[in-house]
Protein backbone atom coordinates (compact mmCIF):
# COMPACT_ATOMS: atom_id res chain seq x y z
CA UNK A 1 0.00 0.00 0.00
CA UNK A 2 1.69 3.30 -0.30
CA UNK A 3 1.32 5.64 2.02
CA UNK A 4 0.54 8.92 -0.06
CA UNK A 5 -1.80 7.99 -2.43
CA UNK A 6 -1.22 11.62 -4.04
CA UNK A 7 1.44 11.69 -6.85
CA UNK A 8 4.04 14.65 -7.64
CA UNK A 9 1.36 15.17 -10.31
CA UNK A 10 -1.02 15.48 -8.18
CA UNK A 11 -3.03 12.38 -9.26
CA UNK A 12 -4.62 10.04 -7.37
CA UNK A 13 -5.19 6.83 -7.72
CA UNK A 14 -9.02 5.29 -7.71
CA UNK A 15 -7.47 2.16 -5.92
CA UNK A 16 -4.87 2.33 -3.48
CA UNK A 17 -2.44 -0.50 -3.88
CA UNK A 18 -4.21 -3.94 -3.47
CA UNK A 19 -4.01 -7.88 -4.82
CA UNK A 20 -6.03 -8.21 -7.96
CA UNK A 21 -8.07 -10.41 -5.35
CA UNK A 22 -8.13 -8.41 -2.40
CA UNK A 23 -11.80 -8.23 -1.53
CA UNK A 24 -13.52 -4.94 -1.41
CA UNK A 25 -17.14 -5.93 -1.26
CA UNK A 26 -18.80 -8.86 0.09
CA UNK A 27 -22.72 -9.74 -0.48
CA UNK A 28 -25.09 -12.48 -0.03
CA UNK A 29 -23.65 -14.78 -2.40
CA UNK A 30 -20.92 -12.49 -4.18
CA UNK A 31 -16.93 -11.87 -3.28
CA UNK A 32 -16.33 -8.42 -5.43
CA UNK A 33 -12.45 -7.96 -5.22
CA UNK A 34 -10.58 -5.58 -6.97
CA UNK A 35 -10.44 -6.89 -10.52
CA UNK A 36 -13.81 -6.97 -10.18
CA UNK A 37 -14.41 -3.58 -9.22
CA UNK A 38 -11.65 -2.17 -11.82
CA UNK A 39 -13.54 -3.81 -14.94
CA UNK A 40 -16.71 -2.87 -13.56
CA UNK A 41 -15.87 0.38 -13.19
CA UNK A 42 -14.24 0.48 -16.74
CA UNK A 43 -17.15 -1.11 -18.25
CA UNK A 44 -19.39 0.97 -16.45
CA UNK A 45 -17.65 4.40 -17.14
CA UNK A 46 -17.87 3.77 -20.82
CA UNK A 47 -21.46 2.94 -21.11
CA UNK A 48 -22.93 6.01 -19.14
CA UNK A 49 -24.86 8.01 -21.26
CA UNK A 50 -23.46 12.23 -21.87
CA UNK A 51 -24.14 14.10 -18.74
CA UNK A 52 -22.37 16.53 -16.91
CA UNK A 53 -24.15 15.85 -12.99
CA UNK A 54 -24.52 11.98 -11.92
CA UNK A 55 -27.49 11.46 -9.13
CA UNK A 56 -26.15 8.28 -7.44
CA UNK A 57 -29.60 6.43 -6.38
CA UNK A 58 -27.69 3.34 -5.74
CA UNK A 59 -28.60 1.63 -2.66
CA UNK A 60 -26.39 -1.48 -3.36
CA UNK A 61 -23.11 -0.29 -2.01
CA UNK A 62 -20.56 -1.83 -4.55
CA UNK A 63 -23.05 -0.66 -7.34
CA UNK A 64 -22.74 2.62 -5.61
CA UNK A 65 -18.97 2.64 -5.80
CA UNK A 66 -18.92 1.64 -9.15
CA UNK A 67 -21.07 4.15 -10.15
CA UNK A 68 -19.15 6.70 -7.75
CA UNK A 69 -15.54 5.98 -9.79
CA UNK A 70 -17.36 5.55 -12.95
CA UNK A 71 -17.96 9.09 -13.07
CA UNK A 72 -15.35 10.37 -12.13
CA UNK A 73 -13.57 9.22 -14.63
CA UNK A 74 -16.21 10.47 -17.19
CA UNK A 75 -15.79 13.70 -16.05
CA UNK A 76 -19.31 13.46 -14.29
CA UNK A 77 -19.90 14.79 -11.09
CA UNK A 78 -21.80 12.37 -7.93
CA UNK A 79 -24.66 13.78 -6.74
CA UNK A 80 -25.28 12.73 -3.39
CA UNK A 81 -29.33 13.02 -2.07
CA UNK A 82 -30.65 10.77 0.83
CA UNK A 83 -33.58 12.30 0.33
CA UNK A 84 -35.74 10.47 -2.86
CA UNK A 85 -38.50 12.20 -2.97
CA UNK A 86 -39.72 13.04 -6.28
CA UNK A 87 -40.18 16.55 -5.90
CA UNK A 88 -36.47 16.77 -4.28
CA UNK A 89 -35.20 15.32 -7.47
CA UNK A 90 -36.72 17.02 -9.47
CA UNK A 91 -35.30 20.05 -7.47
CA UNK A 92 -32.08 19.04 -8.43
CA UNK A 93 -32.61 18.71 -12.10
CA UNK A 94 -33.48 22.16 -11.88
CA UNK A 95 -30.24 23.22 -10.20
CA UNK A 96 -27.67 21.46 -11.97
CA UNK A 97 -26.70 21.25 -15.99
CA UNK A 98 -27.73 17.57 -17.84
CA UNK A 99 -28.51 15.70 -14.59
CA UNK A 100 -28.87 11.62 -15.83
CA UNK A 101 -29.75 9.63 -12.59
CA UNK A 102 -28.01 5.94 -11.72
CA UNK A 103 -29.21 3.24 -9.96
CA UNK A 104 -28.69 -0.91 -10.05
CA UNK A 105 -32.24 -1.56 -10.74
CA UNK A 106 -35.10 -0.05 -12.99
CA UNK A 107 -37.54 2.32 -10.99
CA UNK A 108 -40.60 4.26 -11.93
CA UNK A 109 -40.33 7.23 -9.67
CA UNK A 110 -37.62 9.17 -11.09
CA UNK A 111 -38.24 12.41 -13.02
CA UNK A 112 -34.93 12.76 -14.68
CA UNK A 113 -33.25 10.66 -17.22
CA UNK A 114 -32.37 7.28 -15.74
CA UNK A 115 -29.24 4.82 -16.54
CA UNK A 116 -30.10 1.07 -15.11
CA UNK A 117 -26.37 0.05 -14.52
CA UNK A 118 -25.44 -3.50 -15.92
CA UNK A 119 -23.31 -5.31 -13.68
CA UNK A 120 -23.26 -9.17 -14.68
CA UNK A 121 -20.16 -10.69 -12.21
CA UNK A 122 -18.99 -12.70 -14.43
CA UNK A 123 -15.45 -13.99 -14.07
CA UNK A 124 -12.46 -11.58 -14.41
CA UNK A 125 -9.65 -12.37 -16.61
CA UNK A 126 -6.43 -10.33 -15.99
CA UNK A 127 -6.39 -6.77 -13.81
CA UNK A 128 -7.77 -3.94 -15.54
CA UNK A 129 -5.08 -0.83 -14.89
CA UNK A 130 -6.09 1.29 -12.15
CA UNK A 131 -6.53 4.84 -13.02
CA UNK A 132 -5.50 8.10 -11.84
CA UNK A 133 -7.31 11.00 -11.36
CA UNK A 134 -6.51 14.13 -11.09
CA UNK A 135 -6.88 15.37 -6.99
CA UNK A 136 -8.48 18.76 -7.87
CA UNK A 137 -11.33 17.25 -9.66
CA UNK A 138 -14.91 17.66 -8.30
CA UNK A 139 -15.94 14.45 -7.75
CA UNK A 140 -19.44 14.83 -5.57
CA UNK A 141 -21.34 16.74 -4.23
CA UNK A 142 -23.20 15.82 -1.03
CA UNK A 143 -26.36 17.28 -0.24
CA UNK A 144 -27.63 17.95 3.42
CA UNK A 145 -31.03 18.70 3.86
CA UNK A 146 -31.95 21.62 5.89
CA UNK A 147 -35.00 22.53 7.75
CA UNK A 148 -35.63 25.36 4.99
CA UNK A 149 -36.62 23.50 1.85
CA UNK A 150 -33.50 23.84 -0.51
CA UNK A 151 -31.11 21.19 -0.01
CA UNK A 152 -27.41 22.36 0.38
CA UNK A 153 -24.77 20.99 -2.08
CA UNK A 154 -21.27 20.54 -0.40
CA UNK A 155 -17.91 20.10 -3.50
CA UNK A 156 -16.08 17.31 -2.74
CA UNK A 157 -12.51 16.45 -4.75
CA UNK A 158 -11.02 13.60 -5.87
CA UNK A 159 -7.88 14.38 -3.75
CA UNK A 160 -9.84 15.48 -0.77
CA UNK A 161 -11.56 12.83 -0.23
CA UNK A 162 -9.13 10.22 -0.89
CA UNK A 163 -6.42 11.55 1.71
CA UNK A 164 -9.33 11.27 3.92
CA UNK A 165 -10.30 7.92 3.93
CA UNK A 166 -6.84 7.40 4.00
CA UNK A 167 -6.47 8.94 7.04
CA UNK A 168 -9.69 7.50 8.81
CA UNK A 169 -8.21 3.72 7.73
CA UNK A 170 -5.16 4.81 9.88
CA UNK A 171 -6.99 6.20 13.15
CA UNK A 172 -9.01 3.55 13.35
CA UNK A 173 -6.39 0.90 12.47
CA UNK A 174 -7.30 -0.61 9.20
CA UNK A 175 -3.79 -2.34 8.52
CA UNK A 176 -2.71 -4.32 5.46
CA UNK A 177 -1.95 -7.54 8.04
CA UNK A 178 -5.62 -7.57 8.64
CA UNK A 179 -8.13 -6.07 6.19
CA UNK A 180 -11.26 -4.94 8.01
CA UNK A 181 -14.61 -6.73 7.56
CA UNK A 182 -17.11 -3.36 7.75
CA UNK A 183 -21.03 -3.52 8.12
CA UNK A 184 -22.68 -0.19 7.74
CA UNK A 185 -26.09 0.88 8.47
CA UNK A 186 -26.26 3.99 7.40
CA UNK A 187 -27.38 4.48 3.44
CA UNK A 188 -24.17 5.86 0.98
CA UNK A 189 -25.74 8.79 -0.16
CA UNK A 190 -25.11 10.15 3.75
CA UNK A 191 -21.59 11.94 4.30
CA UNK A 192 -20.70 9.06 6.95
CA UNK A 193 -22.16 6.08 5.34
CA UNK A 194 -20.04 7.64 1.90
CA UNK A 195 -16.84 8.26 4.21
CA UNK A 196 -16.98 4.77 5.75
CA UNK A 197 -19.01 2.16 3.73
CA UNK A 198 -17.85 3.38 0.29
CA UNK A 199 -14.49 5.12 0.67
CA UNK A 200 -12.64 2.95 3.61
CA UNK A 201 -12.17 -0.49 0.92
CA UNK A 202 -10.88 1.89 -1.96
CA UNK A 203 -8.59 4.06 0.07
CA UNK A 204 -8.44 1.95 3.51
CA UNK A 205 -7.47 -1.52 3.95
CA UNK A 206 -11.25 -2.79 4.26
CA UNK A 207 -14.19 -4.75 2.74
CA UNK A 208 -17.50 -3.74 3.30
CA UNK A 209 -20.91 -5.15 3.34
CA UNK A 210 -22.79 -4.43 -0.04
CA UNK A 211 -26.30 -5.67 0.99
CA UNK A 212 -28.66 -3.77 3.75
CA UNK A 213 -28.45 -3.97 7.35
CA UNK A 214 -30.71 -2.16 9.44
CA UNK A 215 -32.66 -3.99 11.59
CA UNK A 216 -30.81 -6.53 14.06
CA UNK A 217 -30.96 -9.58 12.63
CA UNK A 218 -29.53 -8.08 8.78
CA UNK A 219 -26.68 -6.44 10.90
CA UNK A 220 -25.97 -10.06 12.84
CA UNK A 221 -26.40 -11.59 9.69
CA UNK A 222 -24.34 -8.99 7.22
CA UNK A 223 -21.42 -9.14 10.03
CA UNK A 224 -21.38 -13.33 10.23
CA UNK A 225 -20.77 -13.03 6.57
CA UNK A 226 -17.83 -10.33 6.64
CA UNK A 227 -14.49 -11.73 7.52
CA UNK A 228 -12.83 -10.83 10.73
CA UNK A 229 -11.65 -8.35 11.97
CA UNK A 230 -14.71 -7.04 11.99
CA UNK A 231 -16.58 -3.01 12.50
CA UNK A 232 -19.81 -2.37 12.83
CA UNK A 233 -20.37 1.15 11.52
CA UNK A 234 -23.69 2.28 13.06
CA UNK A 235 -25.78 5.41 14.81
CA UNK A 236 -26.61 5.74 18.54
CA UNK A 237 -30.29 4.64 17.44
CA UNK A 238 -28.97 1.29 16.36
CA UNK A 239 -26.75 0.50 19.02
CA UNK A 240 -29.53 0.60 21.37
CA UNK A 241 -31.81 -1.30 18.92
CA UNK A 242 -29.26 -4.05 19.47
CA UNK A 243 -28.26 -4.15 23.13
CA UNK A 244 -32.23 -3.72 23.53
CA UNK A 245 -32.81 -7.05 21.17
CA UNK A 246 -29.70 -8.99 22.66
CA UNK A 247 -29.22 -10.55 19.15
CA UNK A 248 -25.70 -12.13 19.56
CA UNK A 249 -22.86 -11.12 17.11
CA UNK A 250 -19.98 -12.36 16.45
CA UNK A 251 -16.91 -10.57 17.66
CA UNK A 252 -16.23 -6.99 16.91
CA UNK A 253 -13.45 -5.39 16.85
CA UNK A 254 -14.91 -2.20 16.83
CA UNK A 255 -17.72 -0.46 17.13
CA UNK A 256 -18.29 3.44 15.48
CA UNK A 257 -20.76 5.93 16.00
CA UNK A 258 -21.86 8.93 14.21
CA UNK A 259 -25.02 11.38 13.22
CA UNK A 260 -25.86 12.33 17.17
CA UNK A 261 -23.77 12.51 19.60
CA UNK A 262 -23.97 9.27 21.67
CA UNK A 263 -24.43 8.85 25.53
CA UNK A 264 -21.38 8.00 27.21
CA UNK A 265 -23.78 5.36 29.18
CA UNK A 266 -25.02 3.48 26.31
CA UNK A 267 -21.65 3.64 24.97
CA UNK A 268 -20.13 1.94 27.98
CA UNK A 269 -22.78 -0.68 28.47
CA UNK A 270 -21.90 -1.31 24.33
CA UNK A 271 -18.36 -1.58 24.90
CA UNK A 272 -18.95 -4.20 27.36
CA UNK A 273 -21.65 -6.45 25.92
CA UNK A 274 -19.05 -6.71 23.02
CA UNK A 275 -15.86 -6.57 24.94
CA UNK A 276 -14.66 -3.97 21.67
CA UNK A 277 -14.01 -0.24 21.77
CA UNK A 278 -16.92 2.22 20.86
CA UNK A 279 -15.54 4.94 18.87
CA UNK A 280 -17.26 8.15 17.81
CA UNK A 281 -16.36 10.32 14.59
CA UNK A 282 -16.95 13.79 14.61
CA UNK A 283 -18.00 15.63 11.10
CA UNK A 284 -20.97 17.65 9.03
CA UNK A 285 -21.16 17.12 5.39
CA UNK A 286 -19.44 20.53 4.88
CA UNK A 287 -16.28 19.18 6.03
CA UNK A 288 -16.51 15.32 6.39
CA UNK A 289 -14.97 13.59 8.80
CA UNK A 290 -12.69 15.34 11.04
CA UNK A 291 -11.67 13.18 14.37
CA UNK A 292 -12.81 10.75 16.64
CA UNK A 293 -12.82 9.65 20.41
CA UNK A 294 -13.29 6.96 22.68
CA UNK A 295 -16.35 8.03 24.21
CA UNK A 296 -15.46 6.70 27.39
CA UNK A 297 -12.42 8.17 27.77
CA UNK A 298 -13.87 11.09 27.73
CA UNK A 299 -14.31 14.81 26.01
CA UNK A 300 -11.62 15.55 24.16
CA UNK A 301 -11.79 14.40 20.02
CA UNK A 302 -8.44 14.07 18.41
CA UNK A 303 -8.12 15.36 14.74
CA UNK A 304 -7.09 12.57 12.26
CA UNK A 305 -3.76 12.57 10.71
CA UNK A 306 -3.40 15.59 8.35
CA UNK A 307 -6.29 17.50 9.85
CA UNK A 308 -5.63 20.94 12.03
CA UNK A 309 -7.73 23.30 13.99
CA UNK A 310 -6.88 26.78 12.94
CA UNK A 311 -8.83 29.51 15.64
CA UNK A 312 -9.98 32.75 13.60
CA UNK A 313 -11.30 35.21 16.35
CA UNK A 314 -12.28 33.76 19.83
CA UNK A 315 -15.02 31.46 19.30
CA UNK A 316 -14.76 30.45 15.12
CA UNK A 317 -12.41 27.27 14.54
CA UNK A 318 -11.49 26.46 10.69
CA UNK A 319 -10.77 23.37 9.46
CA UNK A 320 -7.82 22.77 7.34
CA UNK A 321 -7.25 19.66 5.35
CA UNK A 322 -5.18 18.20 2.88
CA UNK A 323 -6.55 19.49 -0.98
CA UNK A 324 -9.58 21.39 0.92
CA UNK A 325 -9.93 25.11 1.55
CA UNK A 326 -10.17 26.06 5.72
CA UNK A 327 -13.45 25.62 6.36
CA UNK A 328 -15.52 26.94 9.25
CA UNK A 329 -16.83 24.46 11.95
CA UNK A 330 -20.81 25.07 12.43
CA UNK A 331 -20.33 23.36 16.15
CA UNK A 332 -18.71 25.47 18.55
CA UNK A 333 -15.59 23.71 20.09
CA UNK A 334 -12.91 24.77 22.10
CA UNK A 335 -9.25 24.24 20.71
CA UNK A 336 -7.15 22.29 23.00
CA UNK A 337 -3.93 21.76 20.78
CA UNK A 338 -4.07 22.05 17.46
CA UNK A 339 -5.13 19.04 17.02
CA UNK A 340 -7.44 18.06 19.55
CA UNK A 341 -11.04 19.39 21.13
CA UNK A 342 -13.84 19.35 23.19
CA UNK A 343 -17.37 20.62 21.77
CA UNK A 344 -19.30 23.11 23.67
CA UNK A 345 -22.46 22.00 24.17
CA UNK A 346 -25.19 22.06 20.96
CA UNK A 347 -26.09 24.93 19.37
CA UNK A 348 -29.36 25.77 21.03
CA UNK A 349 -31.05 26.68 17.24
CA UNK A 350 -29.68 23.44 15.96
CA UNK A 351 -30.82 20.31 16.46
CA UNK A 352 -29.35 16.58 14.86
CA UNK A 353 -31.83 13.57 14.36
CA UNK A 354 -31.58 10.97 12.36
CA UNK A 355 -28.43 11.97 10.82
CA UNK A 356 -29.82 15.30 10.03
CA UNK A 357 -29.56 18.90 10.42
CA UNK A 358 -32.16 21.50 11.36
CA UNK A 359 -32.45 25.01 12.97
CA UNK A 360 -35.52 25.07 14.95
CA UNK A 361 -35.56 28.66 13.68
CA UNK A 362 -36.08 27.52 10.65
CA UNK A 363 -39.08 25.25 11.78
CA UNK A 364 -40.29 27.82 13.73
CA UNK A 365 -40.73 30.28 10.98
CA UNK A 366 -42.26 26.62 8.68
CA UNK A 367 -44.73 26.56 11.98
CA UNK A 368 -46.06 29.92 11.82
CA UNK A 369 -46.33 30.06 8.25
CA UNK A 370 -49.04 27.43 8.47
CA UNK A 371 -52.38 28.83 7.55
CA UNK A 372 -54.48 28.74 11.13
CA UNK A 373 -51.40 28.98 13.39
CA UNK A 374 -51.77 32.05 15.18
CA UNK A 375 -48.32 31.18 17.56
CA UNK A 376 -46.42 28.30 17.65
CA UNK A 377 -43.03 26.58 18.77
CA UNK A 378 -40.76 24.03 18.10
CA UNK A 379 -39.12 22.51 21.53
CA UNK A 380 -36.13 19.95 21.53
CA UNK A 381 -36.68 17.78 24.32
CA UNK A 382 -33.88 17.89 27.37
CA UNK A 383 -32.62 14.59 27.11
CA UNK A 384 -32.65 14.74 23.13
CA UNK A 385 -28.63 14.01 22.85
CA UNK A 386 -29.18 11.41 25.49
CA UNK A 387 -32.10 9.08 23.84
CA UNK A 388 -31.55 8.14 20.31
CA UNK A 389 -35.37 8.27 18.82
CA UNK A 390 -35.79 11.00 20.49
CA UNK A 391 -38.30 13.66 18.77
CA UNK A 392 -39.35 17.25 18.80
CA UNK A 393 -42.65 18.61 20.42
CA UNK A 394 -44.61 21.85 18.59
CA UNK A 395 -46.41 23.64 21.28
CA UNK A 396 -48.75 25.64 18.98
CA UNK A 397 -51.81 28.38 19.22
CA UNK A 398 -54.24 27.19 16.48
CA UNK A 399 -57.95 27.38 17.35
CA UNK A 400 -59.65 26.53 14.50
CA UNK A 401 -57.16 23.39 13.61
CA UNK A 402 -56.84 19.55 15.08
CA UNK A 403 -53.09 18.67 16.73
CA UNK A 404 -53.71 16.13 13.35
CA UNK A 405 -54.64 19.31 11.00
CA UNK A 406 -50.95 20.73 12.08
CA UNK A 407 -49.29 17.72 12.14
CA UNK A 408 -50.86 16.90 8.53
CA UNK A 409 -49.38 20.36 7.38
CA UNK A 410 -45.99 19.97 8.38
CA UNK A 411 -45.49 17.07 6.91
CA UNK A 412 -46.14 18.39 3.56
CA UNK A 413 -43.11 20.91 4.44
CA UNK A 414 -40.31 19.51 6.40
CA UNK A 415 -38.53 16.06 6.71
CA UNK A 416 -40.18 13.46 8.79
CA UNK A 417 -37.66 13.09 11.51
CA UNK A 418 -38.51 16.66 12.44
CA UNK A 419 -41.68 16.06 12.64
CA UNK A 420 -43.22 16.20 16.63
CA UNK A 421 -44.37 13.28 18.22
CA UNK A 422 -46.59 15.53 20.06
CA UNK A 423 -48.33 18.49 19.15
CA UNK A 424 -49.83 20.47 21.86
CA UNK A 425 -52.75 22.93 21.68
CA UNK A 426 -52.41 26.13 23.93
CA UNK A 427 -54.71 29.61 23.77
CA UNK A 428 -51.63 31.11 24.27
CA UNK A 429 -47.80 30.62 24.42
CA UNK A 430 -46.02 31.49 27.91
CA UNK A 431 -44.44 34.32 26.35
CA UNK A 432 -42.77 36.80 28.81
CA UNK A 433 -42.29 40.73 28.43
CA UNK A 434 -39.54 40.06 26.04
CA UNK A 435 -41.52 38.41 23.89
CA UNK A 436 -39.51 35.07 24.61
CA UNK A 437 -40.97 31.94 25.14
CA UNK A 438 -39.14 30.43 28.09
CA UNK A 439 -38.30 26.65 27.17
CA UNK A 440 -38.59 25.36 31.02
CA UNK A 441 -42.30 27.14 31.01
CA UNK A 442 -43.16 25.25 28.20
CA UNK A 443 -42.06 22.16 29.43
CA UNK A 444 -43.65 22.62 32.60
CA UNK A 445 -46.96 22.33 30.73
CA UNK A 446 -46.00 18.88 29.75
CA UNK A 447 -48.12 16.08 31.58
CA UNK A 448 -45.74 13.47 34.15
CA UNK A 449 -46.06 11.44 31.38
CA UNK A 450 -43.75 12.82 29.22
CA UNK A 451 -40.58 11.64 30.94
CA UNK A 452 -38.14 9.09 28.81
CA UNK A 453 -39.54 5.54 27.97
CA UNK B 1 -63.94 -5.19 7.69
CA UNK B 2 -63.76 -5.00 11.75
CA UNK B 3 -60.39 -4.85 12.86
CA UNK B 4 -59.01 -8.14 13.99
CA UNK B 5 -57.78 -9.47 17.63
CA UNK B 6 -54.56 -9.39 16.13
CA UNK B 7 -54.79 -5.88 14.77
CA UNK B 8 -55.97 -4.49 17.81
CA UNK B 9 -52.95 -5.68 19.86
CA UNK B 10 -50.68 -4.37 17.03
CA UNK B 11 -52.68 -0.94 17.20
CA UNK B 12 -51.67 -0.84 21.22
CA UNK B 13 -48.30 -1.79 20.42
CA UNK B 14 -47.25 0.88 17.76
CA UNK B 15 -49.27 3.17 19.69
CA UNK B 16 -47.44 2.54 22.54
CA UNK B 17 -44.11 1.78 21.45
CA UNK B 18 -43.98 5.34 19.65
CA UNK B 19 -45.43 6.96 22.07
CA UNK B 20 -47.92 8.29 19.19
CA UNK B 21 -50.86 10.81 20.17
CA UNK B 22 -53.79 8.25 18.34
CA UNK B 23 -56.48 6.30 19.85
CA UNK B 24 -55.57 3.14 18.72
CA UNK B 25 -59.19 2.15 18.13
CA UNK B 26 -58.74 5.19 15.90
CA UNK B 27 -56.08 3.79 13.14
CA UNK B 28 -57.83 2.74 9.98
CA UNK B 29 -56.81 -0.88 9.28
CA UNK B 30 -56.00 -0.40 5.82
CA UNK B 31 -54.34 3.26 6.14
CA UNK B 32 -50.59 3.94 5.29
CA UNK B 33 -48.30 3.60 8.16
CA UNK B 34 -44.80 5.00 6.79
CA UNK B 35 -44.83 9.00 5.28
CA UNK B 36 -48.51 9.38 5.28
CA UNK B 37 -51.62 7.73 6.97
CA UNK B 38 -49.53 7.54 10.64
CA UNK B 39 -46.55 9.41 9.13
CA UNK B 40 -43.46 7.22 10.71
CA UNK B 41 -40.67 7.23 9.66
CA UNK B 42 -37.23 4.64 9.59
CA UNK B 43 -36.75 5.59 13.14
CA UNK B 44 -39.96 4.31 13.91
CA UNK B 45 -39.73 1.43 11.66
CA UNK B 46 -36.52 0.34 14.46
CA UNK B 47 -38.32 1.19 17.15
CA UNK B 48 -41.86 -0.54 16.10
CA UNK B 49 -39.05 -3.81 14.96
CA UNK B 50 -37.91 -4.09 18.11
CA UNK B 51 -41.25 -3.87 19.93
CA UNK B 52 -42.20 -6.88 17.61
CA UNK B 53 -39.82 -8.72 18.22
CA UNK B 54 -39.88 -8.72 22.27
CA UNK B 55 -44.07 -8.98 21.67
CA UNK B 56 -44.35 -12.09 18.88
CA UNK B 57 -41.04 -13.55 18.50
CA UNK B 58 -40.25 -12.34 15.00
CA UNK B 59 -37.32 -10.40 13.56
CA UNK B 60 -38.13 -7.86 10.50
CA UNK B 61 -35.44 -7.92 7.99
CA UNK B 62 -34.10 -5.18 5.49
CA UNK B 63 -33.28 -7.34 2.71
CA UNK B 64 -36.88 -8.70 2.77
CA UNK B 65 -38.75 -8.23 -0.48
CA UNK B 66 -41.77 -8.48 0.80
CA UNK B 67 -40.60 -5.16 4.09
CA UNK B 68 -42.58 -2.70 1.97
CA UNK B 69 -45.79 -4.81 1.79
CA UNK B 70 -45.31 -5.59 5.80
CA UNK B 71 -45.49 -1.91 6.66
CA UNK B 72 -47.81 -1.20 4.16
CA UNK B 73 -50.80 -0.69 6.79
CA UNK B 74 -51.99 -2.48 10.31
CA UNK B 75 -53.63 -5.09 8.13
CA UNK B 76 -50.87 -6.10 5.83
CA UNK B 77 -48.51 -5.95 9.57
CA UNK B 78 -51.01 -8.12 11.36
CA UNK B 79 -51.40 -10.44 8.33
CA UNK B 80 -47.33 -11.31 8.30
CA UNK B 81 -47.10 -11.33 12.06
CA UNK B 82 -49.96 -13.55 12.29
CA UNK B 83 -48.95 -15.92 9.73
CA UNK B 84 -44.92 -15.72 11.27
CA UNK B 85 -45.81 -15.55 15.20
CA UNK B 86 -43.99 -18.49 16.91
Amino acid sequence: MTCDASTADDLAVLLAERDAEALLFRRAGASLTAAHFLRDVQRVAAGLPEADHCLNLCQDRYAFTVALAAAALRGQVSLLSSDRSAASLAGLNGRFERVIAVSEAPAADIPLRHHVLALPHDPVAGTPPNPLIPADRLVAIVFTSGSTGTPVGYRKTWGAITERSRAAGLRFGMLAAAPAGVVGTVPPQHMYGFETTILLPLHAMAASWSGPAFYPIDIRDALLAMPAPRVLVTTPLQIRALLDNGMALPPLQAVISATAPLDPVLAAAAEQHWAAPVLEIFGATEVGSIASRRTVAGPAWTTYDGIRLLQAGTEQVLIAAPHAEPHPLADRVEALSPVEFRLLGRNADMVKLGGRRASLGGLNAILLSLPGVEDGVFIAPDDLDQRPGARLLVFAVAPGLSADDILSALRERIEPVFLPRRVIRLGALPRNEAGKIPRAALLDLLAPDAGPR
Amino acid sequence: MAPSNLEQDIARLIVESLQLEVDPAAIDPDAPLFRTGLGLDSIDALELALAISRRYGIELRADDEQNGKIFASLRALAGYIGTHQK
